[in-house]
């Protein structure tokens, strides 16, 4: 039997270390990646407060979320190899005919 | 210590080394893997918390289908590794601040939760039989109706939109 | 378990997703040369949409649908109805854009992202919230790339998607902490569960921070401001209109729901809104100031009404709630008429600098009319909407007492008039270099003049005929919960 606050805090551990993936690292597939990181520690949370609340919302409200981040992906990987395509190479920091 | 808490401990270290190990590869594929091996360590805690059908769709849908397609766009790319630039300085401190304010608000959590209502994960729940899954399809097909349609419509223009964006110009 | 209510709770996203199947459908058959009837298909299926929930769809006493997913009320309705109203005119404005006009797909990815601002407007529940927020993302990320050959253009929309990816992760997080502490994702119980619960103030004030950068995001507020520019400058720009006006406004309709619902007992977080609205408003405006590209002077203008709007949330009162929907419906009316004539002029020279506005009101006067409309408007100059809205704004921040906060809201809007009136400089007094204006006019193709003229009689009907439209913006702040 472990403490559910023991979950909490894996989960907020990985949601760290995600937003620092997101902060440190230029490769947008690595920036990406970080984001789902992100998107299953909140997914932990939701279910670690289900399985303390004895409530299946947490688990439900995870099922819609991996939808949303299958098509937030699908269209995320799609502009990325639209953009390589056009430029062949993809850091973040070249990524500057936006400027002004 | 019970042998559920050191089940959690070596998973946790698991899953920490792994996001770890996502965040400092140098090689996206690297990355990619132990992003894989990370969700597979989180599909373990679903079990463990009593959510199966969670369990089995983290595996089916981000192992299996979102990080094939990342592997997969990487090695169409060719995008393995990537010169590593500086990071600018500015994000580095707002990283640095921002990891520090969420270990901090974490620490304060566990604090004054662990006190005060020290409730456990119950994997030997009724969550954890045949009925849940009975319940979870009877939740999403009658409270959760609507957001379920919605996600047909989200699943639809999603597709519409990754064809789009990578159809062929024609003529330019 | 069924009642007729519920559906007609939907009627507006049922009649969206029909005519969205509708164009699917027909597209394809259609010659290419006849590929931009499904602008007018698209434009008047908005329009009939808008009427029929008009006639048919009038909620009666609030009540929840969909099991507490959704909450059928004047609020919802209300916003509804502004962003089928703002669909209907970017439907135009695509038309004649060279990439997006002749393409079926970029209306059906405008009516996507109007159903889930339909649906983020009435959600009660925080999946349906979480979910709606993704449907309306999801397609602006995609038309914000839409140019494929543009560089800018598909920068713009992975920009989009990863600040947008980021930010809704982190209000995720927010959801998830929510339902920690209450076990409950409605938002009718979440409130009265964080009331009656524990006092756990500090770890309530961290979830709101989460949540305000999620929505901080959507309204583009500061700090989370950097996106606009440069999503803007570079996405088409009928999207570039639809995403600082609906898409805004969308992201008002959440904030406040939520706020009022989930923390009506946290003082602290009217106190948070005060410096972000401040820091929003002055940061914007500021930084409009040199801009030399109109499309971002209209980024940072946007960024800056975000702040004007916010001053009436903070005010955390009915008056203050019914400034910030009459706000939004003034500020659509007024932006989109601003984007609609940047793009009517681009559209033919190839520019959005403001040096060669020169001597538009010479090659176009109606143009240069609905231009003096909208900065006018948006400069916050009677008798347009843009006044009355900043009027009541300020009306309900003294009323309860927030003189600071007015004072900054107009010290602003004195800044701000500086760069508005800059432009119209431009548009009015300057003259082509050593050319006659006659020999270069800018003809205003149908869609384009039928749009314009409508929002622009929109603008002058919000600002002196404001007494229905403010009864109404009313009735929505009533309602809320």
């Amino acid at each position: 039997m472990v403490d559910i606050s023991y979950y909490i805090l894996l989960s907020a551990v990985l949601f760290t270390i995600g937003a620092v993936g997101v902060l440190v690292r230029r490769n947008p597939l690595i920036i990406f990646m970080s984001v789902e990181l992100m998107l299953n520690a909140a997914n932990l949370a939701f279910v670690s407060f289900a399985s303390m609340h004895g409530s299946l919302d947490g688990q439900i409200f995870v099922f819609f979320v991996m939808t949303v981040a299958a098509a937030e992906v699908a269209v995320g990987l799609a502009l990325i190899v639209q953009i390589f395509k056009s430029r062949h190479s993809i850091n973040v920091d070249e990524m500057n005919s936006l400027k002004g | 210590m019970s042998i559920d808490l050191i089940l959690f401990l070596i998973l946790a270290v698991v899953a920490v080394a792994t996001a770890l190990g996502m965040l400092l590869s140098k090689n996206a594929v690297y990355s990619a893997l132990f992003l894989v091996l990370n969700f597979a360590a989180i599909a373990v805690f679903y079990l463990l918390l009593g959510a199966p059908f969670i369990a089995i769709s983290q595996v089916t849908v981000y192992a299996g289908a979102i990080m094939v397609l990342f592997l997969f766009v990487i090695m169409l790319l060719g995008a393995e590794t990537l010169a590593p630039s500086k990071v600018l300085r500015g994000q580095g401190w707002a990283a640095f601040g921002l990891a520090v304010v969420l270990v901090a608000e974490t620490v304060y959590l566990l604090v004054s939760r662990h006190a005060a209502v020290g409730v456990i994960a119950r994997p030997d729940a009724f969550l954890n039989t045949m009925d849940s899954l009975r319940e979870i399809g009877k939740a999403l097909f009658i409270q959760y109706l609507l957001p379920f349609e919605v996600t047909s419509i989200l699943l639809l223009v999603a597709m519409v939109g990754a064809i789009v964006l990578t159809r062929r110009e024609k003529g330019g | 378990m069924y009642t007729p209510t519920m559906l007609l709770a939907i009627l507006p996203e049922i009649l969206l997703l029909t005519l969205g199947v509708i164009l699917l459908v027909v597209e394809p058959f259609w010659k290419a040369e006849n590929r931009r009837n499904a602008g007018w298909l698209t434009f008047g299926g908005l329009l009939a949409a808008l009427l029929i929930s008009l006639l048919f769809a009038r909620p009666a006493d609030p009540q929840t649908v969909f099991g507490g997913m959704l909450r059928y009320d004047w609020y919802g309705f209300f916003f509804k109805m502004m962003f089928l109203f703002a669909a209907a005119a970017t439907s135009l404005f695509m038309m004649d854009h060279e990439k997006l006009g002749r393409r079926g797909e970029s209306y059906l990815l405008l009516l996507a992202t109007t159903l889930g601002m339909c649906l983020m407007a009435s959600s009660a529940d925080l999946v349906m919230l979480y979910l709606a927020i993704e449907t309306t993302s999801i397609p602006l990320y995609v038309l914000s790339g839409f140019m494929l050959d543009d560089k800018a253009s598909t920068e713009a929309g992975f920009k989009y998607l990863l600040y947008g990816a980021v930010t809704s992760a982190i209000l995720l997080y927010g959801f998830s902490l929510l339902f920690g502490f209450t076990g409950t994702t409605n938002l009718d119980t979440l409130g009265n569960a964080l009331a009656a619960g524990p006092n756990m103030s500090g770890l309530v004030f961290g979830v709101i921070l989460l949540l305000l950068v999620g929505l901080g995001f959507k309204i583009s507020a500061v700090p989370f401001h950097f996106w606009a520019p440069d999503v803007y400058q570079g996405a088409p720009t009928p999207v570039a209109g639809f995403l600082s006006t609906a898409s805004k406004a969308a992201g008002f309709a959440v904030l406040l729901r939520l706020f009022f619902a989930a923390f009506p007992g946290f003082a602290s977080w009217p106190s948070i809104l005060a410096v972000v609205a401040t820091l929003t408003m002055t940061i914007g405006n500021l930084l409009a100031l040199p801009q030399t590209n109109l499309k971002r002077l209209l980024a940072y203008s946007s960024i800056a009404h975000a702040g004007y709007a916010l001053i009436g949330v903070v005010a955390f009162s009915e008056l203050g709630r019914a400034s910030v929907v009459f706000y939004l419906l003034a500020y659509i009316a007024t932006n989109l008429l601003a984007f609609g004539a940047v793009m009517a002029f681009s559209r033919i020279t190839g520019s959005d600098d403001i040096k060669d506005f020169s001597g538009l009101s010479r090659r176009s006067p109606w143009l240069g009319l609905a231009m003096l409309a909208a900065f006018l408007s948006l400069a916050g100059m009677p008798p347009f909407g843009g006044f009355v809205a900043k009027v009541i704004v300020f009306a309900a921040a003294v009323d309860k007492g927030l003189y600071v906060l007015a004072i900054i809201g107009i010290l602003n809007s004195i800044i701000a008039v500086y760069y508005y009136l800059n432009v119209l400089k431009f548009v009015y007094l300057y003259r082509m270099d050593g050319e006659n204006e006659e020999a270069h006019p800018i003809p205003l193709t149908r869609p384009y003049a039928i749009a314009l003229v409508v929002l622009a009689v929109g603008v002058v009907l919000l600002g002196t005929l404001f007494g229905p439209w403010f009864d109404w913006s009313n009735l929505a702040a009533l309602n809320l919960f």
